[in-house]
């Protein structure tokens, strides 16, 4: 659908408003991001971030019992006795 | 209320032709009938008790123009957050969804773009000005909706009635189906849904209206199921240097659509369904039946 | 404004909730997902780790998981004493018994076996159009050690839900109750004199605090990043009450670096943890998926650690997959840490020889194959190869310790078997 309504000034004003919303797309980065029906990968249950998490769980427990370091992913503690 | 179920219980009659029985009533400023596929005057009577009940029911809920509803409540309190009941709730989810699924293009906080642009032939084409100072009004993404709460800044409203009625004709449907068996066709101005097939096996058969011709139908759609919806009114114009505006109006320009077919009906499995793809497709101007054809639904465009 | 997608699936979905219609998906049953790991060191622990995770949709977008996690644990572990030319006897924890360690080997201590039981709970819950709360319990026993936490989060989606904030804060008590009751820190291992283990009280407590603040992006269509930063601060008892720290003879002669004495670590009451997370998640075009995080990680002990994890899930047809993985990790010392203590010197206020304090580097490879074709029969199995390292031979060893490994291997091999139904 195309809306021409007095082209001068309303391109000047469009042109006004691009450039106010790229600015602060830029500084905001909300310019990244996909429309709604864009999901459908992200929808994909191996695309989340949690995706897995028995491993995650497993992995978080051996190395928090192997290593000084734990957490990042979720919360530190380990609940267990192992370090 | 006793009373007010009386007062807001419109008339209806009931006439009986070619094996059908015929509910007629006014509601939401349409003409509306209710179709049974059986010669029951008793059985018309509980139907149209309860079609019409319905139909008025959530008219007075949800009608931006009456006083002392939830509507008026929600719209008369700017920055105060408003209650809503459980079906107030799904329909503004549903609002919401619609207006994310559109990219914006569906808005009910678009009515207030009536004040200026008046359909009746007579008001002229307002300014780019006056359209202007109503556009910081519209965006459905400028008002709070918590779960079950909704807040309206200072200077907009929300106004239901694009969904409102095809809402109607599929609670309706969904109440009839239920209880009745026969098969019953549900019009609400146009929109329709039907609650199964005629006894006969017969389908129904739904006229067009032809938008320059009206009372006659331009062309005959069967229906076996689902409902039907349509956008496009070809009384509501403004003729302006020439050009004929129709009344869909862009929430993000607001101003009418340019290019738009004269009317768009939609099949669909609910008339909600319909009714959205249908105003979408009017808001798509000379892109519209490219849209109807990406949505895989039975169409008829009328331009 | 041109709409190009086909909007009917999404809008029917949306118009069955308002109207109350009965959608596509089915009644609400419980996501099952098990898990059985088994962990074996060469020579050391041998863990085997079964787990049970539930998850069921309570109401719309609301959600209740359940784990039971149970791990059971045998073999030996390093105690942190070093290896000696003579033959040397140790005090088992209890301080009831001894054990021999062979000249030139690594003590262990041989008596390590532990099982652990585990459940935890969380509730997901939409608060608002665009905010999530989710709670969570944790509670965790073992024969010395009890566990229990609690959490919260809150997630808020903005920007048509590309950006997600997270906020969250976990508060976790832990009590410990060593073998015997804890060691004196810092005391002598004497299996020769009676008592032979000096006690500070049957139990300890500790308490940890996380903060987690993450931000999740989605990129594109294909692609999303995560960014977390975590706070912890542990408060407590922190010390491991069966590791020890060698005090070696340091004059010059036949018996340079043979230990003399054995004490018990003593590390801080407290430590403060940051850590900065970040992933990167993307699928290509042929529908693999290519994932890798980073993690920097810095506490108060003086230790900072880099963790690079990289998977590539590579589709294969009918719902198989292969994903073969790598991850590296790499650590600096604890300023506490010493490989031994030296004769005659005064003994630091806090001191650990536990190798999981020294300075080490870590890497696992592994693969993954399985099948995720259809939600009610889903099952994969994991081989890992887990190797870590250290400095064997550090500049600090003097006499015989020049001889012996100061920081053996650890090389790992780990199985796991996930399956996973509807029920």
């Amino acid at each position: 659908m195309i809306t021409i309504i007095n082209p001068v000034s309303s391109f000047h004003r469009r042109f006004q408003y691009l450039a106010l919303v790229s600015v602060l797309l830029l500084a905001s980065c909300s310019g990244l991001g996909v429309k709604p029906w864009q999901r459908d990968i992200h929808a994909q249950q191996e695309m989340a971030m949690d995706a897995d998490s028995l491993d995650i769980a497993v992995d978080a427990h051996i190395y928090f019992s192997k290593e000084a370091s734990s957490g990042g992913q979720g919360f530190a503690g380990g609940g267990c006795g192992c370090n | 209320m006793v009373i007010e179920v009386k007062e807001s219980m419109p008339d209806f009659s009931i006439s009986i032709d070619n094996r059908i029985t015929r509910i007629r009533f006014r509601c939401m400023a349409s003409p509306c009938e209710v179709l049974i596929d059986s010669q029951d005057l008793a059985l018309a009577h509980e139907i149209a008790a309860c079609a019409v009940g319905e139909a008025t029911r959530i008219e007075h809920k949800f009608s931006r123009y009456l006083d002392g509803n939830l509507i008026y409540q929600i719209n008369h309190s700017p920055g105060e957050f408003v209650e809503l009941d459980a079906e107030a709730d799904r329909l503004i989810a549903f609002a919401f969804q619609c207006y994310d699924l559109s990219e914006g293009l569906f808005d009910i906080t678009s009515g207030i773009l009536q004040k200026i642009w008046r359909f009746d032939g007579k008001h002229p084409v307002p300014t780019q000005r006056q359209v202007d100072e109503l556009l910081p009004f519209i965006g459905l993404d400028r008002i709070s909706y918590d779960k079950k709460r909704l807040k309206l800044p200072e200077g907009m409203q929300i106004d239901l009635g694009g969904i409102g009625k095809e809402y109607a004709v599929d609670q309706i449907t969904g109440l009839l189906r239920n209880q009745y068996k026969p098969g019953i066709l549900i019009n609400l101005g146009g929109d329709i849904a039907i609650t199964g097939m005629r006894q006969s096996g017969e389908q129904w058969f739904i006229g067009i209206e032809d938008p320059d011709r009206s009372q006659q139908a331009s062309s005959m759609l069967k229906m076996r199921r689902g409902a039907i919806a349509t956008s496009g009114d070809a009384n509501r114009y403004i003729l302006h240097r020439g050009k004929r505006y129709g009344h869909i109006l862009n929430p993000k320009t607001g101003w009418p659509v340019e290019g738009s077919p004269r009317s768009v009906t939609v099949g669909a499995d609910t008339c909600t369904d319909a009714g959205i793809i249908a105003t979408l497709a009017m808001l798509q101007g000379k892109y519209a039946e490219e849209f109807l054809e990406r949505q895989g639904l039975k169409y008829h465009c009328h331009r | 404004m041109q709409l190009k997608r086909k909007l009917t699936g999404a809008l029917s979905l949306a118009s069955c909730s308002l109207l109350g219609l009965p959608t596509a998906q089915a009644e609400s049953q419980w996501d099952i997902e098990t898990a059985v790991m088994y962990y074996s060191e060469k020579d050391r622990v041998t863990a085997i780790e079964p787990i049970l995770g539930m998850k069921k949709e309570l109401s719309d977008d609301e959600f209740l998981k359940l784990k039971f996690t149970l791990d059971s644990l045998t073999g030996a572990s390093a105690s942190g004493a070093v290896p000696s030319t003579q033959v040397q006897t140790f005090s088992t924890p209890s301080g009831n018994d001894t054990y021999v360690v062979a000249a030139n080997e690594t003590p262990l201590d041989p008596t390590f076996f532990d099982t652990r039981a585990q459940f935890s709970l969380g509730w997901d819950k939409p608060i608002k159009r665009t905010l999530r709360r989710n709670l969570g319990f944790n509670i965790s026993k073992e024969y010395d050690f009890t566990s229990i936490a609690g959490n919260a989060s809150w997630t808020w989606d903005t920007n048509l839900r590309n950006t997600s904030y997270t906020i969250g804060a976990n508060i976790e008590l832990d009590w410990i109750e060593p073998e015997g009751g804890a060691p004196l820190p810092l005391s002598s291992q004497d299996p020769d004199s009676s008592p032979p283990i000096l006690r500070d009280g049957d139990s300890k407590q500790k308490q940890v605090y996380d903060l987690l603040l993450g931000v999740t992006q989605i990129i594109d269509r294909s692609s999303l990043v995560q960014f977390n930063l975590s706070l912890s601060l542990a408060d407590g008892y922190l010390n491991d009450p069966y590791k020890l720290v060698s005090v070696v003879d340091s004059t010059a002669g036949p018996n340079e670096g043979e230990p003399v004495d054995q004490i018990y670590e003593n590390r801080p009451d407290t430590r403060q943890r940051s850590a900065l997370y970040s992933r990167y998640k993307k699928q290509l075009t042929n529908r693999d998926i290519f994932s890798i995080s980073y993690r920097f990680m810095s506490d108060d002990w003086g230790i900072d650690s880099h963790t690079v994890d990289v998977s590539y899930r590579w589709r294969l047809n009918n719902g198989y997959f292969i994903q073969p993985g790598i991850r590296y990790y790499e650590q600096s010392a604890a300023h506490f840490y010493r490989y031994f203590l030296l004769d005659g010197d005064a003994i630091p206020g806090t001191v650990t020889a536990d190798y999981r304090l020294g300075e080490l580097t870590t890497q696992t490879i592994g693969v993954k194959f399985g099948y995720s074709g259809n939600k009610n029969n889903n099952w994969s199995i994991r081989l890992e190869r887990y190797t870590q390292s250290g400095e064997s031979h550090p500049d600090v060893a003097i006499g015989q310790l020049v001889n012996q490994n100061l920081y053996p291997d650890v090389d790992a091999t780990i199985i796991q078997f996930n399956y996973a139904f509807l029920w």
